[in-house]
């Protein structure tokens, strides 16, 4: 089985580069987008899996939210982690993403890594393997 | 088996500038296949950004010239040749090269083999660091 494939959306390539490197070294597959609309072009591409979505909610036009919504309708096997600061709409985002509350910023690594984890498995759980 | 960060020894990093996200994602697996280290950009400011914090060091920059945002990929060659002579510069683009291109280490017209495209780079990295591993 193909290691599994981490989308990053997010804008700032020094919040991006970091977290991207640090989740290949853990063994993800991992693929980088500075917008949404990049991200839709991945996720439209369907040339390869994408496992989870980790997406910052200001991610450009679209929103994250709106990337959130449409993963939801269009790759329900995709899963979508919304991030952002505390000043962002969580509540919003816990009616998208599949767990409910997202990451808050400046990202923590160690944090990202457990939360990529624990949907991972929930999905392998529920998926009976 | 829970995947855990892996130590590794220094490995020689590519600055990739590129606006078309499938067309960057694809240069960077290759190049990240053939054991570099690549850091992404749609932007060649953000390429700038990124070597101006001296987050960690750029060896090469591959760069469209054509790019959105305050700076074109030739313009950013421009300002490394000044401010950063050490980092050399790969451009590239789906028109003719411009007349002052030759500022850069080499130009390499789309659409570019990526096999010979990274045996370039190698090649320029080479003979920027003999006897240093890539």
């Amino acid at each position: 089985m193909s290691d599994p494939c981490i989308l990053i959306v997010e804008q700032d390539l020094l919040v991006r580069t970091p977290l991207a490197e640090y989740l290949r070294e853990c063994g993800y597959l991992v693929l980088e987008a500075s917008s949404a609309g990049d991200a839709r072009a991945f996720l439209e591409d369907g040339s390869r899996r994408i496992d989870i979505v980790l997406a910052e909610v200001k991610s450009g036009e679209p929103s994250g939210f709106a990337l959130a919504s449409w993963v939801r309708t269009h790759l329900p096997n995709t899963q979508i982690v919304l991030a952002g600061t505390i000043a962002t709409a969580a509540e919003k985002a816990g009616d998208i993403c599949q767990e409910g509350p997202t990451l808050s910023k400046p990202y923590d690594h160690r944090l990202v890594l457990d939360h990529i984890r624990h949907l991972l498995a929930a999905r392998d759980r529920n998926n009976g393997s | 088996m829970i995947p855990q960060p892996l130590l590794r020894p220094r490995t020689a990093r590519i600055l990739v500038v590129e606006d078309e996200v499938l067309t960057r994602a694809f240069i960077a697996e290759e190049l990240r296949l053939a054991g570099f280290r690549v850091i992404e950009a749609d932007r060649a400011d953000d390429g700038l950004t990124y070597i101006k914090a001296a987050v960690e060091q750029v060896d090469l920059v591959f760069s469209d010239i054509q790019t959105p945002g305050s700076l074109d990929g030739l313009q950013l060659a421009e300002i490394l040749r000044d401010k950063y002579p050490d980092i050399p510069v790969i451009l590239t683009s789906g028109n003719a090269p411009p007349r002052h291109v030759g500022i850069v280490e080499a130009f390499v017209p789309k659409p570019y083999d990526v096999t010979q495209t990274i045996a370039l780079m190698s090649a320029i990295l080479a003979q920027k660091s003999p006897g240093e591993p890539l």
